[in-house]
């Protein structure tokens, strides 16, 4: 699986611990990775993903649905999950302002044993780590 | 002439800026079946 994920676009480094099933996966700065296809490369390789969690620095917009994403690339956005962190971050809306979050973007559904991946991510905040 | 030319580039530089620092940070997953 290390080899597999490490194969994927804009991907810097895998690191897989067998002890705890975590794989850590540190992304190149040229802005190619794609969670969803991280996520799918994970299922080609055999295992199932239980949950997936990223760290990211982006800016609060509004995508063509009037929900709020966090947009991390001119052209890759994730819509927020609503919650009292995401409510917190409304106000800065197509501001400049950048937020650095950590979030869960896919947990497999209770009593499912593959849930469907070609579903779009949604960031569910956990922590807001810096606005600036 | 440089003068000018250096002021709109650091203008340059501090408009794309945000843009070029917006990115995912790392990826951090929980597996089943690993073997």
């Amino acid at each position: 699986m290390k080899q597999h994920l490490g194969r994927q676009s804009g991907v810097q480094t895998v690191e897989v611990s067998l002890i705890d099933g975590k794989v850590e996966v540190t992304p190149k700065e040229d802005g190619q990775i794609d969670p969803a296809q991280l996520l799918k490369a994970t299922y080609d390789s055999g295992v199932t993903a239980a949950e997936m969690d990223m760290t990211a620095r982006g800016k609060i917009v509004k995508d063509s649905s009037g929900n709020f994403a966090l947009q991390v690339e001119p052209n890759r956005s994730f819509a927020l999950t609503p919650n009292e962190l995401s409510k917190g971050l409304e106000a800065l809306v197509d501001t400049p302002t950048m937020v650095t979050v950590r979030g869960q973007l896919y947990k497999k559904p209770a009593g499912k044993k593959k849930a469907d991946a070609s579903a779009p991510l949604k960031l569910l905040i956990l922590e807001v780590q810096k606005k600036e | 002439m440089n003068t000018k030319k250096l002021a709109l580039l650091a203008l340059l530089v501090s408009i794309a800026s945000p843009v070029a620092q917006a990115q995912i940070k790392h990826i951090e997953m929980r597996v089943e079946g690993m073997t």
